[in-house]
């Protein structure tokens, strides 16, 4: 029994135009607002004359004087940029290949009826939500028992299985895959695994598409990891030289001389603020394109992470 | 029953074979870490490993008795955001989520909802950059805007910081959030909305009636689980948006920026340690009455 809940979150209604909705719309077009106005801010700083904005300030609206020359010095300049595009790419793209594969086939088994330890799998992923070992403690064992301090894999390995993904998808298995159809699939003759791929997985692609994303999101954007773990240049993320731009910035604007190992990671000192909002519009638009996209999956399946 | 099992195991053995990868990932990443809870009694030397090292007995954790200090502002601050972080934010997210739901125009409410949910999908690494564009003291928006030369990035801006990071904070989460009470509404049959009209409810009638009582359990859940994670903080907005300015630690750092920041630096003892248990002892010393008051709370929902 398939609710589609995209369009049950948004259902028809009899259009009363009361000057209640007239607040409501502009409630909501002062939340859109407010949430946009950032991005925009940075959207126009990256395609602006820097010895404009050092006059007149960063502004939300474009001021008319535009200039490539962030977007040039990032991208002529800049190897350490693409570097990093290949390593956020690739470590994304594994850590969501991966992380679906094992956590759906996690979730299914916690959820198969009949099966003894499928209790015990469902708390064994959630129990971490509420005890951690800490910052610290993680370090220690990723850098010494482990021998992960800066690794790829470590990045993919970290966000590739979560608690709120694995609750998502077993309560989309729960309530979306019918135990009529697997129990009729092992009377068939059906091993599990033939169960799993060919009657399950096929049903819970909103499920997968909103966890894809979740996943990706994730990982694309995690910051603090690739900060704390990784050292070698040609194996940082996006993110990680995001942050550390920002130190040569403020270097930057203070003294006015850049040490020449981060004069090269960002392609020269001049100009700076164009050049750091587009490498973060780099960093930030293949999320906000894809997000549209997937609103629809995300509206369908993580709710019912949360509800019962 | 031994029998019984072993017989169960085999015929359930591809299903165990399923689950084993994403079960290991979780043993080794969040499981085995808790060993190094012992940390915390430990005399921790950075460099040193997680054997290593004598037993410091209670030693690291003075700081809870010592009073003020350090760690006294920092867990001030701690409970100070967590509390409005939590409240404010539940708040704002049920009165979003309502008026996302009581909008009539609603291919409007579907494309502005949307654009609200962008900002929890942007990295933290991002929105430093674009806190700064805002808060600079040269070229900022806010200084260019209102004609003003304030510095933020300095003590003198310090008391503007819990109104800063707050208002960065619901930026990011306040769209999200939203929407998960949004879907929660959604399945509210519309025929209470057209009965309670009926009999001459108004619309905001209608939503202390139907609306919040429907939004009850996910508000106690949203709570129960703000309570397990108390002491937790969101170091992308502690850390990075405040670009870890030592002036401004008194208003901005909180537990879990200092103990980043600690690695960092390298400068980590069995006090990091100490601090980092005493949030996990607190998250559950708050979560197991927690979990008993939303049980009588909230009675239908499965999950507790």
């Amino acid at each position: 029994m398939q609710t589609d809940l995209h369009s049950a979150a948004y259902p028809p209604r009899r259009r009363q135009r009361g000057p209640g909705q007239i607040l409501l719309l502009l409630l909501a077009l002062a939340m859109a607002a407010f949430s946009l106005a950032p991005v925009l801010a940075m959207l126009t700083a990256a395609f602006t004359d820097d010895n404009w904005i050092l006059d007149h300030g960063f502004s939300i609206f474009p001021s008319g004087h535009w200039s490539l020359n962030g977007v040039r010095a990032l991208i002529r300049y800049s190897p350490q940029l693409w570097t990093s595009l290949a390593v956020s790419l690739g470590v994304t793209a594994a850590a969501v290949c991966l992380g679906l594969l094992i956590m759906s086939m996690y979730a299914y088994a916690s959820a198969r009826r009949g099966f003894r330890l499928a209790g015990f799998l469902g708390v064994f992923a959630l129990l971490p939500l509420v005890l951690s070992g800490g910052q610290l403690s993680e370090y220690l064992v990723f850098t010494r028992w482990y021998g992960l301090g800066d690794s790829p894999l470590l990045l993919i390995l970290l966000a590739s299985v979560s608690a709120a993904n694995v609750l998502v998808l077993r309560t989309w298995i729960l309530r979306f895959v019918p135990a009529e159809l697997t129990d009729a699939a092992e009377m068939d003759g059906a091993g599990e695994s033939r169960t799993f791929f060919r009657v399950v997985l096929p049903l819970m692609k909103p499920a997968l598409a909103a966890v894809g994303f979740l996943l990706a999101a994730a990982c694309w954007n995690d910051w603090q990891t690739p900060m704390l773990y990784i050292t070698s240049p040609s194996r940082m993320p996006l993110t990680a030289v995001l942050v550390r731009i920002q130190s040569s910035i403020d270097f930057l604007l203070n003294s006015g001389s850049v040490p020449p190992a981060d004069l090269e990671g960002i392609g020269g000192f001049i100009p700076p603020f164009s050049t750091t909002m587009f490498a973060a519009l780099i960093s930030a638009a293949p999320v906000l394109i894809l997000y549209p996209f997937f609103h629809r999956s995300l509206v369908r399946a993580v709710p019912f992470g949360a509800l019962k | 029953m031994r029998k019984g099992f072993w017989k169960d195991f085999r015929k359930h053995r591809t299903l165990l074979i399923m689950a084993l990868p994403a079960f290991l990932v979780m043993l080794f990443i969040s499981y085995v870490p808790l060993a190094g809870l012992a940390l915390a009694f430990k005399r921790v030397e950075p460099g040193a490993g997680l054997f290593s090292g004598a037993w410091a007995g209670l030693d690291n954790f003075r700081f809870l008795t010592s009073g003020r200090g350090e760690f006294g502002v920092m867990a001030r601050n701690t409970v100070f955001y967590a509390t409005v972080f939590t409240a404010l934010g539940t708040c704002l997210n049920v009165l979003a989520a309502v008026v996302f739901d009581r909008l009539a125009f609603r291919r409007a409410a579907r494309v502005l909802q949307t654009a609200a949910v962008l900002p929890a999908f942007l990295s933290w690494a991002v929105v430093q950059f674009l806190v700064f564009a805002f808060l600079d003291r040269s070229s900022g928006i806010i200084n260019t805007a209102f004609a003003t030369r304030f510095r933020f990035y300095t003590e003198s801006g310090l008391r503007y910081w819990p109104a800063i990071l707050t208002v960065v904070w619901v930026w990011k989460t306040l769209g999200l959030g939203a929407l998960i009470y949004t879907a929660a509404l959604s399945q509210v049959d519309p025929a209470l909305y057209e009965a309670a009209q009926l009999d001459g409810a108004g619309a905001l009638r209608q939503v202390r009636h139907i609306a919040l009582p429907a939004l009850r359990p996910l508000v106690i859940l949203t709570l129960l689980l703000a309570a397990g994670r108390f002491l937790r903080s969101d170091t992308g907005l502690h850390y990075l948006v405040t670009h870890n300015i030592g002036k401004l630690y008194p208003r901005t750092e909180v537990i879990d920026s200092y103990v980043l920041d600690a690695l960092m630096k390298n400068s980590y003892s069995g006090y990091t340690a100490a601090a980092a248990l005493f949030q996990s002892a607190v998250g559950l010393v708050l979560l197991l009455p927690g979990i008993a008051a939303a049980r009588r709370l909230s009675p239908e929902s499965a999950l507790l």
